[in-house]
This record gives C-alpha cells, sequence and structure tokens, in this order.
C-alpha cells in the first residue's frame, strides 16, 4: 500500500520544525528589526520611525560603553586564536595520525577542556596566573582561556578529516619522488584544505563570541561580549540592538567568506 | 633543463630478487623469508587470499613498508632503505589515488614538478604520455570527473612517465566492472610487451593471474606455495593448497598400495582404488599421495554400469548442476572428498543429462592424474574459507 497522501506523522513534524526555526530565528529577527528602532521608540515592540541614530549611537558613544575599543580588542583576538587553532590542530592531528605510546590518554586530555565550565576555568586561570604574578590580560591569559575552548574543536574536526584522507594518496606522491615536506605542501595541505577552513571558523567564531571563559581572564579591558552584557545592566537603549545586528553581521560575514571558499574550492576539484 | 637526465632511469635489469624477506607486523608474521626471483621484464603475478602477504611483498618492493629482515634486489642493486624514486619502481595503487585537487596533466606530470622539469616541458612530457593511453583530450578535468577505466588509464601514465624498470600494480582491476575489467587486462598486458619493463601484479582473482602472467606464484599465509608459469601452476599444481586455489582440479588422496614401474596403486579411504603413474610417486607402500584431476577431464555416468573394482571410478551423488553455456559444472559427492566438480561438455550432458540426487560414477584416465609433491595436509580446506 504506497500511497501519495503524506503521513499524518509529515505533519506533526512539520509543525515541530516549523517551532524549531521561528525560536532559533526570531529573536535574531527582533534583534535586527528593533535595531532600526527611530528615536521615540523603546526597547520593545512596535517599531516607530525608523532611523540609523542607534548605529550611530555605537560608534560614537555617549551613553553607551566603549564598543569600537572592545570590538578592537574582540577581533584580533579572534584572529590570533582562529590562527593558532588552525597551526596547533593541524600539526597536532597529523601528530595524532600515527599511534603512539599514551596517545590516547593525551587525546582526551586535550579534549577535556570541553567538559569543564567555562566559568571554572576562568577562575581557574585566573588564580593561575595570580600565583604566577602574571596580571590578567585579553592577549594572555584571554588568549590562553580562549584556546582551551577552540583547540578541542580544531582537534577534532582534524580527526574527521584526516580519518577520510587516504593514506595511498601520500603515497602515491611519495612514490613520484616528492620529499616529505613535498608530500605535505603539495598533496596533503590542498586536500584537507577545506577541512582547515572549517578549522579556521570555529577557532574565530568561538573566540568572538566567548563569554564565561573570557570573564576573568581578559583583565580590565572589556571584549565585545563583555561588554555587551555590561550594557545590558546599564544602558537601556536600541543601541543594544543596533550593536547586536552588526556583531551578528560580522560572525555571518566570516562564516559566509568561509563557507564561500570551501564551496569554490570545491566547485574548481570538480571543474564545472 | 639540466634535470631532464634525471628523470631517465638507468636503463638497467628490472628483475627483482626477494631473499629471505620477511615482515612482521608485531607478532603477527606477514611474509615469512620469502626466496624469489622475478626475470627481467616478465609479466607476474602474485595470487592469494586476502592476509597471504602479496601486498606486503609488493609494498616492500615500492618502498612503502620496510622489511623486518632480508633483502630486495631491483637488478644488482639492494634497495632496502632506498626511497621509491630511487629504486626504478612506480607503483599503481588499488584506489589509484590520484590527486583530487590536481587536473589530469598536473597528476600526470606530477612527478616531473617533483623533479624540478621546467613547466613547459613537463606539460610536454605529460601530453605524450596522456596521448599514448588515449587520454590527452580530457587533460583538462579533474579525478572525480573521469569514469573508473578512465582513472586507472590516467593512473597507468602517471607511474609510466618515471620511466620504471619495474611497475608495481596493487590489484589494480578490482574496482572494474566485468566489461572493462578484461579490456584493461589486455590493455595492460600489451603494455608489458610493448615496453619491456618488469610488471609484478598483486591479484585474488585466478582467470587474471592465468591470462596475464608469465610468472604466476601463488601465497598462503606469508608463504610462497609455488612458483612457475601459469600452465605449470594450473596443470601441475605442486600442493594441494595450490590445486584447490586455482579452481579447476579435484584433489584425492590415498595411501599407496603397491608399485610397480609403470604405476602406483593408492587406496582411498572409502576403498576405492587409484592408478596413478609411479614416476612422480616418491612415497613407499603404506604412505600418502595425493593427486589431482582436472575438472574437464572427469567423466560421470550413471551408476550400474560399474564393474566391481574398477580402478580410476568413484560412486558418489549429484549435488548440484550449474549450466555455464559451454559447459555443465556438475558437483558430486563422494565419501571422504569435501568437494568434487565435474566440468561435462553441453552435448555430453545433454545427451545423458544427470539432476541433483542421482548416484552416478566419476571417472578419468589414470595418465591424466598428476602426482602432487606433497600430501595433502588436510588443514587447507577451501581457500575462501567457506
Amino acid at each position: 500500500m504506497i500511497s501519495d497522501r503524506r503521513p499524518w506523522t509529515f505533519y506533526v513534524l512539520a509543525l515541530l520544525f516549523t517551532v524549531f526555526v521561528l525560536f532559533l530565528y526570531g529573536p535574531m529577527l527582533s534583534v535586527l528589526v528593533l535595531a532600526f528602532q527611530g528615536p521615540s521608540g523603546s526597547l520593545s515592540f512596535p517599531l516607530q520611525n525608523s532611523s540609523l541614530m542607534w548605529f550611530d549611537e555605537v560608534f560614537n558613544p555617549t551613553r553607551v560603553g566603549d564598543v569600537p575599543g572592545a570590538f578592537w580588542r574582540s577581533f584580533p583576538l579572534a584572529i590570533m586564536v582562529m590562527l593558532l587553532t588552525i597551526l596547533i590542530s593541524v600539526t597536532a592531528g597529523f601528530g595524532f595520525r600515527r599511534r603512539f605510546r599514551g596517545s590516547s590518554i593525551l587525546f582526551y586530555t586535550s579534549i577535556a577542556s570541553l567538559i569543564i565550565p567555562g566559568l571554572v576555568l576562568s577562575i581557574g586561570i585566573l588564580v593561575t596566573a595570580r600565583f604566577l604574578g602574571v596580571s590578567a590580560n585579553w592577549l594572555t591569559t584571554g588568549l590562553g582561556a580562549h584556546l582551551t575552548w577552540t583547540l578541542p574543536f580544531g582537534l577534532l574536526i582534524m580527526f574527521a578529516i584526516l580519518g577520510r584522507l587516504d593514506p595511498s594518496f601520500e603515497e602515491a606522491a611519495f612514490d613520484l619522488g616528492a620529499s616529505r615536506w613535498q608530500v605535505v605542501k603539495e598533496v596533503v595541505i590542498p586536500i584537507v584544505f577545506p577541512g582547515m577552513i572549517a578549522v579556521a571558523l570555529f577557532g574565530f567564531t568561538l573566540s568572538y563570541d566567548e563569554f564565561p571563559r573570557s570573564w576573568l581572564t581578559i583583565g580590565t579591558l572589556n571584549t565585545l561580549p563583555l561588554e555587551i552584557w555590561t550594557m545590558t545592566t546599564n544602558v537601556t537603549s536600541p543601541a543594544l540592538y543596533a550593536l547586536g545586528a552588526m556583531t551578528t553581521g560580522i560572525s555571518f560575514m566570516v562564516i559566509g567568506v568561509g563557507l564561500g571558499s570551501i564551496y569554490f574550492i570545491q566547485r574548481k576539484r570538480a571543474g564545472s | 633543463m639540466e634535470n631532464t637526465d634525471k628523470t631517465a632511469h638507468a636503463s638497467g635489469s628490472g628483475e627483482i630478487r626477494l631473499v629471505n624477506l620477511t615482515k612482521n607486523f608485531g607478532a603477527t608474521e606477514a611474509v615469512k623469508k620469502v626466496n624469489l626471483t622475478i626475470p627481467h621484464a616478465s609479466y607476474c603475478c602474485m595470487i592469494g587470499p586476502s592476509g597471504c602477504g602479496k601486498t606486503t611483498i609488493l609494498r616492500m618492493v615500492a618502498g612503502h613498508e620496510n622489511p623486518t629482515s632480508g633483502e630486495i634486489f631491483i637488478g644488482d642493486e639492494m634497495v632496502v632503505g632506498q626511497p621509491p624514486v630511487n629504486r626504478g619502481t612506480a607503483m599503481m595503487f588499488q584506489s589509484y589515488a590520484l590527486f583530487p585537487h590536481l587536473s589530469i596533466l598536473d597528476n600526470v606530470a606530477f612527478y616531473l614538478k617533483m623533479r624540478s622539469v621546467a613547466k613547459a616541458d613537463r606539460r610536454k612530457r605529460a601530453h605524450e604520455m596522456l596521448e599514448r593511453v588515449q587520454l590527452d583530450h580530457l587533460r583538462d578535468r579533474m579525478p572525480a570527473q573521469l569514469s573508473g577505466g578512465q582513472q586507472q588509464r590516467v593512473a597507468l601514465a602517471r607511474a609510466l612517465i618515471t620511466n620504471p624498470k619495474v611497475l608495481l600494480l596493487d590489484e589494480p582491476l578490482s574496482a572494474l566492472d566485468e566489461f572493462l575489467r578484461l579490456q584493461m587486462r589486455g590493455e595492460l598486458k600489451s603494455l608489458q610487451s610493448e615496453l619491456g619493463i618488469t610488471f609484478l601484479h598483486v591479484t585474488h582473482t585466478q582467470p587474471e593471474a592465468i591470462a596475464l602472467a608469465d610468472m604466476v606464484v601463488v601465497m598462503d599465509n606469508g608463504s610462497i606455495e609455488q612458483a612457475g608459469s601459469a600452465r605449470e601452476i594450473f596443470d601441475a599444481p605442486s600442493t594441494a593448497y595450490v590445486a584447490r586455489f586455482m579452481g579447476a582440479q579435484n584433489v584425492l588422496t590415498g595411501l599407496v598400495e603397491r608399485k610397480s614401474r609403470e604405476s602406483a596403486i593408492l587406496k582411498t579411504s572409502s576403498g576405492d582404488m587409484l592408478e596413478v603413474p609411479a614416476a612422480p610417486v616418491q612415497a613407499s607402500v603404506g604412505e600418502a599421495v595425493s593427486v589431482s584431476i582436472r575438472r574437464d577431464l572427469v567423466q560421470v555416468r550413471r551408476a550400474g554400469s560399474r564393474a566391481k573394482g574398477d580402478i580410476n571410478t568413484i560412486e558418489g551423488i549429484i549435488e548440484a548442476t550449474e549450466y555455464q553455456g559451454n559447459f555443465v559444472k556438475i558437483a558430486v559427492i563422494i565419501e571422504g572428498v569435501d568437494t568434487f566438480v565435474a566440468n561435462i561438455s553441453d552435448q555430453s550432458y545433454f545427451a545423458e543429462p544427470v539432476v541433483p540426487g542421482d548416484k552416478v560414477t566419476v571417472s578419468w584416465n589414470g595418465s591424466d592424474v598428476h602426482v602432487m609433491a606433497k600430501p595433502d595436509s588436510g588443514i587447507a580446506g577451501s581457500p575462501y574459507g567457506g
């Protein structure tokens, strides 16, 4: 009995999915829309006389905090975290391709920080830094705290990618006279490049968004997520939404560039 | 370029000599003290069930695996410890291992690029090599856009551009469908004779080995069971394992009852008498001897026509028949023998058809019996483990 009619479960699941999508994107859309609130508008709907004044407020702060300053800490920090995550997870991924004594213990040790609560880790890093006589700063303890979050992800992604990399590609290159370094440069890196972009994306976005691990480790000057959090407690204008809209925009831009380059590489490989 | 001459290998001998070659993986002995000489410019097929060590030997010759002990010579040179490119070998991988990020032309030119040959020169030579495998029109495509057969030719071109003395092929036809497999088989063979270099080809397909090889090496369990021409392996297997593995033989074992100058009489465990040529029988009276009889040299008749004490005649029951076009494969259940198969021409089968359950006698000429060097150890059943 095959009928063209969809079973009732289809409608239940479709409804469930719709609710999920609304839940996922509804808040984001609300923030996006309310960012264009007019001068007389409040923090909630309806939208009155839309304007760009709150975006201006973000860049030329009179009442809000130091958003540009926070951005120019968060952005370079995310870039640094991204580069270090690529470098470390790619090389570690290759290291783990060969089983060695204690490799699984080392692996579990390195991904354990995924399950340690971020706030606890943040406190731990602060206490340890104080003990060592280092003052907390976004460039030192902050960077380290972010890496505890991004490296396990990077490593897991590299595991998935290198697990699918057929060792005969390397052997073929070696067979054709490539040196060990040429094997890496001419064959392995180009093949795993889309995966490295994925690692970069994770590195960037996880760091750029990170709150709990930043909390106590970035020192006196806030990164963007902490600045926004501070603002929620004392700023009561739609400038908050404008900021939210922009920072979301930056995240999407980074993801778009990343996915776009993966797509571009794969299309080039397919040759169409 | 001054590098051009570097890409030409010494046109020396492509003889491969393995001396006491051993490879252990942990506690497992994958290859056990193998000695073998493969003559220059021959087509050698290594065949055996998976895990028999054939691929490990190939990879050791290629330089992708280091022997635990023993030596490998190519020509006069001991190559153990040398990188593949210095050995004068080129390998074709089972998966072809074409670089997915490079065009067909760049795949073929890869070796020349590694040798720092100038771009124009290497593209020209890759063109020529692609023309040779009739794929020059696809040079700008990516590997993913090619069919299996085309990918294989690219892999071949990429290996041959290194101008090797020895081409190593790891199950090169296993990824192709039946039609392409037969076509590529023919092309490999003619390519080999045209190039005049040594081909070492690992396979698990008997017809492939028989059709291609000047020399067939049958392996089991890390050791060579028999090495010889395809005809020797097929017609005169030295062990019951080889006879069963090559698949065209029935194996029978009996104790020597008596021996004369011309013939020896063997008595099987079921009490049947076999008469075999005496010369190859080394065992004395009372000892076990195994013989093989080709499936196509066996006659099958309905039971009843048998005189008591007939020699080279055994009774059995038909287990199954399978029509193969020009012959019919008949499996017969015989006491004390695990499989007995007769291949009967379709004409004689249909003249007197038999069906499963029929009682029959199978018989053959004593002169068609091949006496094997070693008695059947009885350990190896079907080489496929079934």
